[in-house]
């Protein structure tokens, strides 16, 4: 904004293209604050309508008359959310933690140590993003309930134990750190498993902050997992999208409460994303430019 | 490394050899365990996927007898697959150049010199990250018919659930929630772009249209490219949607089938493995050769 009035200081001798100046600024601010109403009406309307009745639930009238906090209790006790929360945050927290420690060792493999096949196998790697989930729904779904893992979290677990991107994304941070450090943990006796676990995995933790972040999204947020491992059957092991799935496909008019369980859902990811967006936006950029 | 080794003597060199025999046994130790994941689950798989693909297989597993082509032919010859292989290029027809459109706008927006870009980038960029089956239920709500779309226009169509609608609901649905993820790939690409061009631009007394069409859309060619094929691509493999907006069932009249949700309802509500295994064959050789004929014709996305 500085760079803006001395650059209209600059030029006071043309008051026709400063006040052009100004009508353009407006314009644009009116148009930016405009199109950001449009995508956030949807987030608040679903909001206002957690805290209405059924009947309410159909009025253009954005303040709940009268207001209640019903739906929210129900969602809590009677639609079971607080379990499907805790199955959520269960998978999301186990999944993370596995990521990061399995992709962090393969990613320091792939990145400092030298052993043959390392090229091949890193082809390998990279060559699994391009395995379509669709291809993989039927032969994984045989495979666990061949080992009697359908319908718990176990076979869930273990797919998701570590994803190419985040093995990816480790070894190229690991590229960047200079080579000084291992050195010097070498001449103090440390092995390879100590120099990764204590000096390498510590210093890579800007990389790790962001694996945390956008892994545990992706988990918290997976459908279509969920939906076929443990989507059948009893709803012991629904996740929240799993139980906001069939909260609609149940009571298709139940407005506010569906509208409370889709608060619950985006919450967490709201939270987080507040608290640790230049890791989303650097996350996503990354991935797509430089990969 | 052997450079080395010739030049040392050979009682190091043994030992040199010792070394590197430990950092390959510690090579493969850390990078085991990912591997023998990838191996399993991702490897491992595909070739499974083409094995079912050739047999009678239930729920309960292998039936007697193989099928031979029998489950490609059923899947190619199936109305179903061929609808959702219908809906699904009318959704990306649609979809991508209109999400395209909008990133860029937002993106050309956000980088003009404003306060609380960052603020406003976010908000843009929110409905990407939260989940798509709250973002559909939403969606749901506000387009049923008492919702707050059809109260505003003075309609009382449920858009997702009216056969000849639900393809262009999904479709604005998705613009909504995919465009604040292509404008972050078009800010990148806006910021490569020099200061010299505009500067030239500017002493030429260019107008601000001009300026876009003649300069800043073609420098943008590279986030064009990568857009088109990564967000076509995402488009052919939508299922959440679909699944949501028809309880799981593809209707009204199979209009909101894609040959995703015809995967998974051949596989878990059909119970046919070795069909399902079929589809997933025949759809992924159809991306890999649309992709083909799209970098043949569009060109190869350069660097960015």
């Amino acid at each position: 904004m500085t760079i803006q009035t001395t650059a209209a200081a600059a030029r006071p001798y043309v008051p026709g293209r400063a006040r052009a100046d100004v009508a353009r600024k407006a314009l644009l601010y009116a148009l930016i604050v405009a199109v950001s109403l449009l995508f956030f009406v949807p987030f608040i309307w679903t909001l206002a309508t957690s805290f209405k009745t059924i009947p309410d639930s159909v009025n253009v009238r954005l303040i709940p008359h009268p207001w209640t906090t019903s739906a929210w209790h129900a969602i809590w006790s009677q639609y079971d959310f607080k379990l499907y929360i805790k199955n959520s945050l269960f998978l999301a927290v186990v999944i993370t933690c596995a990521n990061i420690v399995i992709a962090g060792l393969g990613g320091y493999a792939f990145a400092r140590l030298k052993f043959p096949g390392r090229e091949v196998l890193f082809l390998l790697v990279l060559g699994t993003l391009m395995v379509p989930d669709q291809l993989r729904f039927i032969p994984v779904f045989v495979m666990l309930t061949n080992w009697h893992l359908i319908g718990n979290f176990t076979g869930y677990i273990l797919i998701n134990l570590v994803t190419a991107t985040n093995l990816f994304f480790m070894r190229q941070y690991f590229l960047t750190i200079p080579k000084d450090f291992e050195e010097a943990a070498k001449l103090d006796g440390a092995g390879y498993f100590k120099t990764f676990w204590r000096v390498m995995l510590p210093l890579a933790l800007p990389a790790i902050s962001a694996l945390v972040i956008l892994q545990f999204q992706g988990t918290w947020n997976d459908f279509v997992w969920p939906l076929i491992l443990f989507g059948q059957g009893n709803t012991a092991h629904y996740t929240v999208q799993l139980g906001l799935a069939s909260l609609h496909f149940t009571y298709s008019t139940l407005w506010p409460e569906i509208c409370a369980g889709s608060i619950i859902a985006i919450l967490p990811i709201l939270a987080i994303f507040l608290a640790f967006q230049r890791y989303f936006v650097s996350g996503v950029v990354s991935a797509g430019v430089k990969g | 490394m052997s450079g080395v080794n010739e030049t040392v003597g050979r009682p190091v060199r043994s030992s040199m050899q010792g070394a590197k025999l430990r950092e390959t046994l510690w090579g493969y130790g850390f990078a085991g365990l990912p591997i023998a994941v990838f191996g399993l689950f991702f490897v491992y798989p595909l070739g499974y996927a083409i094995y079912i693909s050739f047999l009678h297989w239930g729920i309960l597993g292998r039936m007697p007898g193989a099928s031979g082509t029998y489950n490609y032919a059923k899947v190619v010859h199936d109305p179903v697959f061929h609808t959702a292989l219908k809906n699904v290029f009318e959704y990306t027809i649609g979809v991508v150049p209109l999400e395209m459109a909008l990133g860029m706008s937002l993106a050309l927006l956000i980088n003009q010199k404003i306060r609380g870009r960052n603020f406003f980038r976010s908000a843009f960029y929110f409905p990407s990250i939260a989940s798509s089956v709250a973002i559909t239920t939403i969606a749901l709500y506000i387009l049923n018919s008492d919702g707050l779309f059809n109260r505003i226009i003075g309609s009382n169509t449920p858009w997702f659930t009216t056969a000849s609608t639900v393809t262009w609901a999904i479709v604005g649905l998705n613009t909504w929630t995919t465009s604040g993820t292509i404008m972050l790939y078009y800010l990148a690409g806006l910021q490569a772009i020099s200061d010299d061009v505009y500067e030239a631009a500017a002493l030429d007394n260019t107008g601000a249209w001009r300026t876009f069409r003649k300069i800043t859309f073609p420098l943008l060619k590279p986030a064009h490219f990568f857009v088109l094929v990564v967000f076509g691509v995402g488009a052919l493999k939508i299922f959440d949607q679909n699944f949501l907006v028809s309880n799981g069932g593809g209707g009204p009249n199979y209009a909101s089938y894609s040959p995703v949700l015809y995967i998974y309802r051949q596989a878990f509500s059909n119970y046919d493995f070795g069909v399902a295994a079929a589809a997933g064959v025949v759809y992924f050789v159809v991306i890999f050769v649309l992709t083909l004929v799209g970098r043949l014709t569009v060109g190869r996305p350069e660097a960015a």
